[in-house]
């Protein structure tokens, strides 16, 4: 029954970025002008309060999305262990899956559902997915997805990823309206896999038309 | 915001496994009779002795959860899963196998990536069973009360037939090490709610759930699901509760039901100072002294991620046994503006409550009724 559904989104805003190792342009400084509190953000955070300032995001529920999460922190953590030095606070509170966008919410005062999906290659497929499932709603929703994976020893792992820094907004709204954009899984740029049907769409998206995708349950 | 929901949902059948049982039936019955499973841990973790909550098992991690599927497919209406969707909740993920092998000799390159992340979960049960499609959720001690969320809002929109799913996580030195790096951990079984209340013990936990349109035998609805943030601090609740109370008005709202038509609510009460208080002010708020309140983590510990689908069992089963359990632990209660029940209580109860709250203020209320 599940594969039989198919449910449009408009994708209202899109923005995208990725660096083969860090995104420079994040406007952080501008965008965070506390200190105390910029300095406690993480890769994806910067990441995700940027994305969200580029596409008219005014708390809307939240669909983020990321394979391996904070994985800085989660391998600072790792080495204190080894190392028997006790574990920074700061670290472990940044090192949960929703981390980027919990940030997201307290800096922009959204109080709605935030929710945080890991599927492995297939997360930006059920961030489609889910965002499509709860977009029948009638509101308007962000979906988002992020991966920060420039560590240090990030090659003891990575054969096939290109670009380690990577990150995709949309705002969307269920429509009525025909599909002029699929769900693609072709990654020619080799980002993570993880983010390639967000990356798709939002690199197909015109400005001057609607832009719609089809979303298969 | 849930709204055009079509078919009904129920929990049609469950499986869990914690230091408190290794069965629904005997997770309740040592709630009931405040036999906690957590204990202190020599040396742990830097010399540290936590009171913690172990899996005790003679099976690995892993086959409990592949025992609880066979279990399910033996005891409900299904002959498989292919016609149904999977759903794990989980914080950590395959967080412990990366440990294992990184502390070892310092190094990332032996280990498998798929069995690092959140999915390494869905990976590995892929292995055995063959599903219909899966989603996985990690909003860390939220995860799977917000699986059985979506499960809620995919079934009753009529998007798939069946739900299973899945809370689980695994303790590791990463989460009992970084709570301990908060200040947060007891050294004792946890007294949530109590004045004198410690801190919380981490515990692992492995949970599965069906959820269904139809009901069987022994089935509980599942009636609601609020969700909410904070939007204050990544790891302290709003001190007022805000949060909390909008994710409770949420599920109330979902499940189109007045704050009076709940007997009873299985409150997050993790015995940390913050999360008690805060949930406590919500309570009181929106219910006053007019629903009986108790924490079962005294009993269980705070199985983080899994702790939603325990808790979601737990209020199950005072539904199907129409009893409120006793507040184990708690002696005298911060907050004396709300009811906390006292002793294991035979009651007609309709609606149970089940609250999860999360770092980043992440927070999840369900609601649950007697079919």
């Amino acid at each position: 029954m599940g594969q039989n559904k198919k449910l449009n989104l408009e994708i209202l805003d899109w923005s995208f970025v990725y660096d083969k190792n860090q995104i420079e342009e994040l406007n952080t400084k501008e965008l965070v002008p506390k200190m105390v509190t910029r300095r406690r953000l993480t890769r994806a955070a910067k990441i995700a309060i940027y994305l969200a300032s580029q596409v008219n995001y005014s708390n809307e529920r939240i669909i983020f999305g990321s394979s391996f999460g904070e994985l800085l922190a989660t391998d600072t953590i790792l080495n204190s262990i080894s190392d028997k030095e006790p574990i920074s606070p700061t670290h472990f509170q940044n090192s949960v899956y929703n981390t980027a966008i919990s940030y997201l919410s307290i800096l922009s005062g959204n109080d709605n559902e935030i929710m945080t999906i890991s599927s492995g290659d297939d997360t930006s497929k059920n961030i489609f997915k889910s965002g499509v499932i709860k977009a029948i709603d009638g509101d308007e929703l962000l979906l988002m997805g992020i991966e920060t994976l420039n560590i240090p020893s990030i090659r003891e792992v990575n054969k096939c990823i290109d670009y380690l820094e990577c990150g995709i907004a949309v705002r969307v709204k269920i429509t009525d309206e025909k599909a002029n954009l699929q769900l693609d899984t072709t990654n020619n740029l080799k980002i993570p896999n993880s983010l390639v049907e967000l990356y798709n769409v939002a690199k197909s998206c015109e400005n001057g038309r609607k832009n719609i995708v089809e979303v298969a349950i | 915001m849930i709204s055009s929901l079509e078919k009904k949902v129920y929990i049609t059948n469950s499986s869990s496994i914690c230091c408190a049982g290794s069965n629904n039936e005997e997770l309740f019955k040592n709630i009931c009779s405040s036999k906690s499973g957590i204990k202190q841990i020599e040396n742990y973790f830097q010399g540290h002795s936590p009171s913690v909550g172990l899996i005790e098992s003679e099976n690995d991690f892993y086959e409990n959860l592949e025992l609880q599927f066979s279990e399910i497919l033996e005891t409900s209406n299904l002959n498989d899963f292919e016609n149904t969707l999977l759903i794990i909740g989980s914080s950590v993920g395959g967080m412990n196998h990366t440990e294992k092998i990184f502390l070892k000799n310092k190094e990332y390159q032996n280990i498998d990536p798929k069995l690092h992340n959140i999915n390494a979960i869905s990976h590995i049960i892929n292995k055995k069973f063959k599903f219909e499609d899966s989603i996985s959720f990690s909003t860390a001690c939220t995860s799977s009360a917000n699986a059985i969320g979506y499960g809620y809002e995919v079934l009753s929109k009529g998007f798939y037939e069946n739900v299973l799913v899945v809370g689980i996580d695994q303790i590791s030195q990463t989460t009992v090490g970084g709570f301990l790096s908060l200040g947060v951990l007891s050294s004792n079984s946890c007294k949530p709610f109590d004045i004198s209340r410690e801190g919380m013990n981490v515990a692992e936990g492995i949970v599965s759930t069906l959820l269904q349109t139809t009901a069987t035998k022994n089935s509980v609805e599942v009636c609601g699901v609020g969700y909410s943030s904070d939007a204050h601090h990544m790891t302290h609740p709003h001190p007022d509760g805000i949060g909390a109370q909008k994710s409770m008005q949420n599920a109330l709202k979902s499940a189109q039901i007045n704050s009076s038509d709940i007997q009873y609510i299985n409150a997050h009460g993790t015995g940390t100072t913050a999360n008690d208080n805060a949930e406590a002010k919500a309570i009181e708020k929106l219910f006053g002294q007019d629903v009986y309140v108790s924490s079962t983590k005294s009993i269980t510990g705070h199985t983080l991620g899994a702790a939603g689908s325990l808790e979601a069992v737990i209020s199950s089963m005072v539904i199907l046994n129409q009893t409120i359990p006793t507040s184990t632990n708690l002696k005298i209660a911060e907050n004396e503006n709300v009811l906390f029940s006292r002793e294991n209580k035979k009651m007609n109860i309709k609606y149970v409550m089940s609250n999860s709250f999360a770092f980043g203020g992440n927070n999840c209320s369900l609601i649950f009724g007697r079919v």
